[in-house]
């Protein structure tokens, strides 16, 4: 490692690199010499993280130069999975990859293609137009468990998701499902500086998580019960009248029917459901309610619990729409798509998809809001009032669970490829056990990536992938914002490293795609053409970016005032027509956590304890940087969360390797006892793998062993009806000690 | 005169470690040698009333250092500005400071057999800049300065609020001095 005391060398060019370690996109200065990235740091005036990095953040450089990096285009030889490889050029792996599909497209249709993606580290906007062009509808990503559903429901109920905090002008926030204190810290910062200011912070968690720790008030709730609490919370605003009647009398639609809807739903009810205390579900619901302005922040939690899913987001959404937080100062608002750049949407090539194809998409007749069916009626709604629409990647995809089944059993019709991108759908997609059987089956498999990982050591191709400081970045919230943040290539890629971008590119050009569709020989000109509306006087994109950087346009409060709200009625529908129409109920209904004490009594007696499976946890990201071993240093081992009374009851002692078993499977972790969990419920860590070990055998790199998605639901009876999301929250489990213990 | 000193706002921490590895990284330390761990305490009480908090350590640059008085090669070195560091070509690796340090802030090298410690980024901050442990944190949570500049925010923290200095009774005259209370009080 270079010492940061060299870089006064006028010879060093400072680039300004973001992080791509998560989605919060810390920006970086890169010290460049001579194509060497010399040193990081972070920028100090960037937008987002004013000079901050986090563990992740810092390890940039071991990530660029990391042994353990593909750095050619592999080519399978011999069994797959034998890990056995032969290195070949982008051109001939692209020409091979394209022959091989075309040859499939030709047999089984199109459709029989389909990718799996991660988290945001790609350009999944040309990889749409690649899907769209090619014509296969059934791409997917792991969007059900992050956003997706949340942006879908409340953008069919309120005309787009309010998901941006005016948190300096509020006076309240609810913190709900999310752990900033772990998980995106220049967002714990914003909070903890404004509680200096006198902001209230509500968490609600299982967990006494870093963020609970610094709360007013912490709801410790039942894992997988927040529809419960949702429906109580509106219960007491309506019955006892704290709702904003002008907001809801002028700008809401259904609130009698909601009222009524609600009667039963008090928080005597929801005590033992949610094992809040009733009194204590009152009190936090009129602190959020009397406290206006406030701010309901978005956590994946919700996102991820199956069945009751869509209906808690629902509730969520209506909650801050009773209490008239939407669009105002200190609420949550709506920024709408960007009139002033290209967004997402913009450059996916959907209307190349023909209906015929759209209707084939895999999961849309069952889950029917994040696919075509719904993704239609709201896109269209989204055209005809704010003239663009929300992103069809993401937003409209074939359901996961239901693609990998249809590799395994041909239903309901044969999927023959799968190119994997920026995720190893075993770690990070439900049921892992399937998923692995599914990659191990498909017939074709081909994966973009920086390590070997399980998923890659079953492919026939893996092109290695070019990290953060080798390429570009722009990030605008999965193209439904209306700023943006935008940072420049460091360094060329390194080695024979390429992009997504320029992958989907390939591929397509080689499928006979037209040129003109693919107009951008890289991301630069690419991003110039998305920027180059916003007028600033700059020559090419990296002018943009060094002058520019990000753009936050002025928050426009009371937007509706003029335009209404951007929904059929005008208004705020908290009784959906959008979802009466895709035939779900129109205001949320209570249904429990996917497997619970109270409906499944014959479960609960083999499997008493309630399952929380993988929120984010310090220094690692999803299934990332488990390689890098001063981060593995710190975090050497995978720990499960314990109460030390259940631990004691089950002869469980601080640091014991123990098994955690539900109907699916079970995976080995350590045990923290903590009173900081309920004694009924378990925490899991996410993410775990062991990339240090052999990639031989049933279990390669230890992928099965200590994951956390072994444990998680996914039969299409447990998944949300509207959205398709599998459940990790509010599952049944049992603990039981490793008797072998120790490290395999 | 210069005397530099370091705060750390236990009210703010949130125990996210990237001091630990922003330190490890950017001083290029041997893979088990840390010099900034941070502790966390807690969750203590009984559920669900609960409080956690984290401590950051890191060497305390001491006054009246007993690691300095206690090295026989004058290895162990404290300059004028309070930054006390050693210098690898006279160090013979005896480990006497190790077992002389009350806060376990030196660690010797398995492989080089010289004695390791925090120097405060020493460069960095004479030319101007904030040790990396400080730069990195999101929270704000450290703050670095000079006690002999009464403007300085480290004076103002020192001087205005109840801060604390880790074992003061052993009366070293640590320069890393702390902030208790309660989360959500930064």
């Amino acid at each position: 490692m270079k010492r940061l005391e060299n870089l006064s060398d006028p010879a060093i060019e400072v680039r300004k690199s973001m992080c791509y370690f998560c989605h919060t996109n810390c920006g970086v200065l890169a010290y460049v010499k001579d194509g060497e990235v010399l040193a990081i740091k972070g920028d100090p005036g960037h937008p987002v993280n004013k000079g901050g990095l986090c563990c992740r953040g810092n390890i940039a450089l071991k990530h660029l130069d990391h042994p353990d990096r593909i750095n050619k285009p592999l080519k399978r030889k011999g069994e797959r999975g034998a890990n056995q490889w032969q290195e070949i050029s982008w051109p001939e792996a692209l020409d091979e990859i394209a022959e091989r599909l075309a040859a499939i497209k030709e047999k089984y249709g199109a459709e029989a293609v389909a990718t799996a993606g991660g988290t945001l580290r790609t350009d999944d906007w040309a990889r749409r137009r690649f899907m769209n062009l090619f014509g296969s509808p059934n791409g997917f990503h792991n969007a059900l468990l992050c956003w997706i559903p949340t942006f879908m429901i409340e953008a069919a109920i309120s005309g787009w998701s309010p998901f941006v905090s005016d948190m300096a002008n509020s006076r309240i926030a609810v913190i709900w499902g999310a752990n900033p204190g772990a998980s995106t810290l220049p967002s714990m910062r914003g909070i903890t500086d404004l509680q200096k200011k006198g902001l209230k912070v509500i968490v609600i968690d299982p967990r006494f998580t870093e963020t609970a720790a610094h709360a007013d008030l912490w709801l410790p709730i039942r894992p997988g019960a927040d529809l419960a609490l949702a429906l109580a919370w509106i219960n007491v605003i309506i019955t006892e009248k704290l709702y904003d009647k002008d907001f809801v009398q002028d700008w809401c639609i259904g609130f009698e029917q909601l009222a009524e809807h609600v009667r039963e739903y008090t928080p005597e009810w929801a005590g033992p459901l949610t094992w809040l205390e009733p009194g204590l579900i009152r009190e936090s619901a009129r602190l959020y309610a009397t406290n206006t302005p406030g701010n309901i922040q978005w956590g994946t939690a919700l996102d991820q619990q199956g069945r009751p899913s869509g209906a808690g987001i629902q509730a969520r959404a209506i909650l801050r729409a009773i209490c008239g937080n939407i669009d105002c100062p200190g609420g949550d608002l709506m920024p709408g798509p960007s009139y002033e750049y290209v967004v997402d949407e913009e450059l996916e090539a959907n209307d190349w998809l023909s209906e015929e194809q759209k209707a084939k998409q895999i999961g849309s007749d069952s889950f029917r809001l994040c696919a075509w069916p719904g993704y239609q009626l709201i896109s269209d709604i989204a055209k005809e009032r704010w003239g663009k629409a929300p992103t069809a990647e993401w937003m409209c995809e074939a359901n996961a669970p239901a693609v990998f089944r249809a590799i395994l059993t041909g239903e309901p019709y044969p999927i023959k490829a799968l190119i994997v991108s920026a995720t190893n759908p075993v770690n990070s997609y439900g049921n892992s056990q399937e998923v692995l059987a599914a990659l191990k089956k498909v017939e074709f498999l081909v994966t973009c990536e920086y390590w070997m990982t399980s998923a890659a050591l079953y492919s026939d191709y893996v092109l290695p992938i070019a990290g953060a400081l080798e390429r570009p970045i722009i990030h605008n919230s999965y193209g439904c914002s209306s700023s943006l943040i935008a940072s420049e290539r460091a360094i060329e890629p390194l080695h024979q490293r390429g992009t997504d971008y320029w992958f989907w590119q390939g591929l397509g050009l080689r499928l006979g795609q037209d040129e003109d569709l693919w107009p951008w020989d890289n991301e630069e000109e690419a991003y110039f053409y998305i920027v180059y509306p916003l007028g600033f006087e700059v020559e090419d994109y990296d002018e943009f970016v060094e002058t520019v950087g990000s753009y936050f346009p002025e928050p426009e409060y009371y937007r509706y005032k003029e335009e209404g709200f951007f929904t059929r009625s005008g208004k705020v529908e908290l009784y959906s027509s959008v979802l009466e129409e895709l035939g779900y109920p129109p205001l949320p209904t209570y249904t429990g956590p996917v497997e619970n004490e109270i409906d499944h009594p014959e479960i609960a007696r083999d499997y008493p304890l309630v399952l929380s499976a993988g929120g984010g946890f310090m220094p690692f990201h999803h299934s990332e940087e488990f390689n890098i071993r001063e981060l593995r240093y710190i975090r050497h081992d995978p720990f499960m969360e314990i109460n030390p009374k259940t631990a004691a009851e089950l002869g469980i002692r601080d640091g014991d390797w123990c098994w955690i078993e539900t109907r699916r499977g079970r995976c080995r972790q350590r045990a923290n006892l903590t009173n900081g969990v309920h004694e009924k419920v378990i925490i899991t860590q996410r993410g775990w793998w062991y990339p240090e070990r052999d990639a031989s055998g049933p279990d390669p790199f230890g992928v099965l062993e200590s994951n956390t998605n072994v444990l998680t639901a996914t039969d299409a009876d447990q998944c949300d009806p509207i959205s398709g999301t599998w459940a990790n929250r509010g599952l049944l489990c049992r603990v039981y000690k490793d008797e072998e213990g120790g490290k395999r | 005169m210069t005397r530099y000193a370091m705060v750390m706002d236990t009210r703010r921490c949130i125990g996210c470690d990237s001091c630990t590895i922003a330190c490890k990284i950017w001083n290029d330390l041997p893979l088990e040698i840390v010099f900034n761990p941070v502790i966390t305490n807690g969750p203590e009480g009984t559920y669900p009333h609960l409080h956690m908090t984290h401590l950051p350590l890191i060497c305390m640059h001491c006054e009246e250092a007993p690691c300095v008085h206690v090295c026989p090669t004058g290895a162990s070195k404290k300059d004028e500005d309070g930054i006390i560091w050693v210098d690898p070509q006279s160090c013979i690796g005896c480990g006497a400071c190790v077992v002389a340090c009350p806060y376990d802030a030196r660690h010797k090298d398995r492989e080089s057999g010289v004695v390791m410690k925090c120097d405060f980024c020493k460069d960095r901050v004479r030319g101007g800049q904030e040790p990396h442990c400080v730069w990195t944190c999101h929270q704000r949570a450290r703050v670095f300065g000079d006690l002999d500049d009464p403007k300085s925010e480290v004076s103002l923290l020192v001087n205005s609020l109840r801060s604390e200095q880790l074992f003061a009774e052993l009366e070293t005259e640590p320069q890393v001095y702390y902030l208790f209370g309660m989360g959500g009080q930064g």
